[in-house]
């Protein structure tokens, strides 16, 4: 039944990121009362990182901040989303920027969370298992880089 | 025996692949590395330390757990990947990250007592995978959003008027909201639309930012399609939700013999 395909050619297996499936792993699965859950002390620190939208005083002002920032001045009924980029303040603002102002949401949540005594890496994320959409966005170099030294583990 | 227990990472069918050749080595979650030597499943190398434990027509994939198992980021991979493997393989009922026994005659007695419940599982998951959707707002789409909600344009609008610290903050409130809004309401359209490729769907666990996670149970040979589907729904839909979607995994979310209530509702 299971030999009328060959699943490596019909289906490149997208796994994602351990981020992507770490609650999967971690709260899902088979559990068995005679066996042991071991305690996962610190692992509330791993879920909330790189979850950028979270809803706190921090993230509504800097999505103010973006937001104020856009130009819509020129029509707001029609513009699109091109339009909106074109007009006289496009090279401070462009979609670049607010990406940068919400990703920056991101840092601050996870520099917050993230310090600490650096037990192994236990807690500590490593950029190749952030979502796709930072490596995504990386044209923007200056982008302020962080953890460069975990990125040459 | 490391003396730490038994660590178990999934109970498969005995007869898919050798029992595999016990290995001196420390295993585990942490001992992730690969070798040809060590046992194998259905003709792949299991990593170092890892094997079979066979009872009847049961075997549970264990390794000698180490003094303290943590949530490391390597452990979580050694998990991750074994299970990945072994469910490439067939029909496999994955543990929880973090199950350890507290010796190998514990694990025997449950594959026993517990045979026909685990055999049913099996069965019913046989040529199935676990495919995952996530959905995130569009945080990066944030134009779209000024132009299409009349709140935030009005919000907008007043803070500029009257710039300060409570405009901003009614702003940005109205934006969080309409973002995880505009965001959950594709999300469901494009569950639904995905449900159609499924068996089954079931909500997964709350993820910080995500503002819906649901697991679809797929035939494997219908893996490839959902892909492309959740690809065309990501696309459709980007202004309003990012869409992620992963898999074939095992899986996770249907392994439970009795659902819980939660699992098991509608999404």
């Amino acid at each position: 039944m299971s030999t009328t395909y060959t699943d490596e050619v019909v289906c490149v297996p997208r796994t994602g990121t351990l981020y992507d499936t770490l609650e999967l792993i971690l709260d899902r699965g088979m559990v068995i009362d005679v066996f042991v859950r071991v305690s996962l002390v610190g692992i509330e620190i791993l879920k909330i990182d790189v979850r950028i939208v979270v809803a706190s005083v921090d993230t509504y002002l800097r999505f103010a901040e973006a937001c104020n920032r856009l130009d819509l001045e020129h029509d707001t009924r029609s513009a699109t989303v091109p339009e909106l980029f074109s007009g006289q303040a496009a090279k401070k603002i462009g979609k670049r920027k607010v990406k940068k102002a919400v990703s920056s949401v991101g840092d601050t949540v996870r520099k917050a969370f993230s310090g600490g005594d650096g037990d192994e890496d236990e807690l500590e994320p490593e950029p190749d298992d952030r979502p796709r959409r930072r490596t995504s966005s990386s044209s923007s170099s200056d982008r302020p880089r962080k953890r460069t030294a975990a990125a040459a583990r | 025996m490391s003396g730490h227990g038994v660590y178990v990472y999934a109970i498969v069918r005995a007869g898919r692949g050798g029992p595999g050749r016990r290995s001196a080595a420390e295993g585990g979650p942490g001992a992730g590395r690969r070798s040809g030597a060590a046992g194998r499943s259905g003709g792949r190398p299991l990593p170092d330390g890892v094997r079979m434990l066979r009872e009847g027509p049961l075997a549970a994939v264990v390794a000698d757990a180490p003094e303290r198992v943590r949530p490391r980021r390597r452990d979580l991979m050694t998990h991750q990947e074994l299970l990945l493997a072994l469910a490439e393989e067939g029909a496999v009922l994955p543990m929880r990250f973090g199950m350890v026994a507290r010796d190998e005659n514990v694990v025997r007695d449950q594959l026993a007592t517990g045979r026909e419940a685990h055999l049913a599982a099996l069965d019913r998951l046989d040529g199935r995978v676990e495919m995952n959707l996530k959905a995130l707002p569009a945080s990066d789409a944030l134009a779209a959003l000024v132009t299409e909600e009349p709140k935030v344009r009005r919000l907008r609008e007043e803070a500029r008027r009257r710039p300060g610290y409570e405009a901003n903050l009614r702003l940005g409130e109205a934006v969080s909201e309409a973002l995880a809004r505009r965001a959950a309401e594709a999300a469901d359209r494009a569950v639904r639309e995905l449900a159609a490729l499924a068996e089954a769907a079931v909500p997964g666990p709350d993820v910080a930012g995500c503002v819906r996670n649901v697991s679809f149970l797929v035939r494997r040979e219908a893996a490839a399609g959902f892909l492309s589907a959740a690809d065309r729904l990501a696309a459709a839909y980007r202004d309003r939700a990012e869409l992620r979607a992963v898999g074939p995994l095992p899986c996770y979310s249907f392994a439970a013999h009795e659902p819980s209530s939660a699992a098991g509702a509608a999404v």
